[in-house]
């Protein structure tokens, strides 16, 4: 007997979940297929933070904005306690004067799209931070940026897809998809089981690329390796989660990048976020390595330096694992989403390189309006899947943007 | 206090109750309650009831417990100071 769904999603991530519980809001019988467990991609080996202070003033920030909203709402319906939303706020730490007068641009950006977020001096940093390193000459501070525990908010939308009668497999890794006369999909997974649907939704985070093949769809998403550092349950070290400077500039103003960074081509960047249970998360890296899962000793090594180098206390803090996910980075820094105008009835939410965990509702309420055909209004064309187009030489593949607005 | 209020993890202080609801769910490899409940999150690393878990959910399913895999490890081995590279010499 093959079973018949009105959507099946490929990815059981925070962003298939978040797609299937939008989706199942609506009315729509759903299926997820999940290659792996619960959590087992990126979802469960990131931190866990909605932050806004580092998104581009653009259609990046305006929907982290919505979608933090959408987090709020979640939250009055849920209980806080079931998502372990914590609003702490952020600060960008700030080494030098060519990092403030670049920050200080940034952040009057997003202050016109609506972030609140000001630039603070050494004194009003140092009382919300006291443990910082005296190197820091100023920092920013949005009181907005926002987290949950992304394993909370999984489990959340799942039992919740379930009750609304949609169904969970994991451990179904995707085979083949095919697209019958009449219009519907049939769905093959390694286990040699099969499913009809009218829909597909692409969910597959950094393993994207993989199902569009199967359709005969370039996805340019590639996975970017992030190792982050747990530290044992400790008290509160400061006012908020703290970020540096120095990774947003190297993103803002690449031209500037330093050669003595400590990166060694890792991707270095700080972040030091504090969750509900008291350990620190401490991140991170972004390398290009593939698929491969394992930590580093280098990685390691320069995650807990630059740590202790910038919070000198930390020292005397044990850390007490590492983690590693693949960031679903796309070629152009905003993520993907829309159905693909040359297979209908194939759409794809991905690409969210680190910012999936902050996106996620957003993402998955834009995709079931569009599954269902309603028009919201707003334009995503930024967000296409069409919006790429590939340039092949003999030895490399290239994409670029088409048609793109700014 | 019953049997079920027993902690499995001791670290996170999570029950036999929750291990048991969690395998209810479907939850059925020792990494999955760990990501369901934190069982093997804390300071031991589920070097202590990692392998109590795969026992307890061997009898709950019946899945033979030699084919349950004992959870992810990664480093560090032991918990470490994080002043540990101090001093140390790039390679």
């Amino acid at each position: 007997m093959t079973e018949h769904f009105d959507v099946i999603i490929i990815g059981g991530g925070i962003v298939g979940l978040s797609s299937a519980y939008y989706l199942g809001l609506k009315g729509k019988k759903i299926l997820i297929l999940e290659a792996g467990g619960f959590g087992h991609g990126s979802s469960g080996s990131c931190d866990d933070m909605i932050l806004l202070q580092s998104k581009k003033p653009g259609i990046n920030l305006r929907l982290s904005l919505e979608s933090l909203e959408l987090y709020r709402q979640l939250v009055n319906d849920w209980g806080v306690e079931e998502l372990e939303f914590l609003n702490l706020g952020g600060m960008i730490l700030i080494q030098n004067q060519q990092e403030l007068s670049i920050m200080e641009d940034f952040v009057q950006q997003q202050q016109k799209i609506g972030l609140d977020v000001t630039i603070v001096d050494k004194n009003e940093m140092k009382s919300l931070q006291p443990y910082v390193s005296d190197r820091f000459i100023a920092s920013t501070y949005s009181n907005m940026d926002s987290q949950v525990n992304p394993f909370s908010v999984m489990r959340g939308f799942l039992t919740r897809i379930k009750k609304m009668g949609g169904e969970v497999r994991f451990y179904s890794p995707v085979k083949s998809l095919q697209k019958k006369a009449s219009g519907s999909w049939i769905v093959k997974t390694s286990k040699d089981d099969e499913y009809y649907s009218d829909v597909i939704v692409n969910t597959a985070g950094a393993w994207a690329g993989e199902i569009g093949k199967m359709v005969g769809e370039e996805i340019p998403v590639s996975p970017k390796k992030g190792q982050l550092v747990i530290t044992e349950k400790v008290p509160s070290l400061g006012k908020t989660n703290l970020w540096s400077a120095s990774y947003m500039v190297t993103k803002l103003r690449p031209d500037l990048a330093k050669d003595n960074s400590p990166d060694n081509g890792i991707g270095l960047g700080f972040s030091f976020t504090r969750t509900t249970d008291g350990n620190y998360l401490i991140g991170s890296t972004r390398e290009k390595a593939g698929f491969a899962k394992q930590n580093s000793y280098e990685a390691l090594r320069a995650v807990v330096s630059q740590a202790v180098d910038f919070l000198p206390v930390l020292n005397e803090v044990h850390f007490i694992r590492t983690i590693a996910g693949f960031r679903p980075a796309s070629v152009d820094g905003k993520f993907i989403l829309g159905e693909h105008k040359s297979v209908p009835g194939f759409f794809t939410a991905a690409g969210h390189e680190g910012d999936g965990i902050a996106m996620a509702p957003v993402t998955g309420k834009i995709l079931s309006e569009m599954v269902a055909g309603e028009n919201n209004k707003q334009d995503y064309s930024e967000l296409s899947p069409d919006r790429f187009k590939l340039q092949s030489t003999d030895n490399e593949r290239v994409f670029n943007v088409v048609g793109s607005k700014r | 206090m019953t049997d079920k209020d027993v902690f499995i993890c001791r670290c996170e202080e999570i029950t036999l109750a929750e291990i048991e609801q969690a395998i209810d769910e479907g939850f059925v490899t020792v990494n999955d309650v760990k990501r369901r409940t934190r069982a093997g999150m804390g300071l031991c690393q589920g070097r202590t009831c990692g392998k109590q878990i795969a026992r307890i959910i061997a009898q709950k399913t019946g899945i033979p417990l030699e084919s349950l895999l004992p959870g992810t490890t990664r480093s560090p081995v032991r918990t470490e100071k994080m002043e540990i590279f101090k001093g140390e010499q790039d390679v």
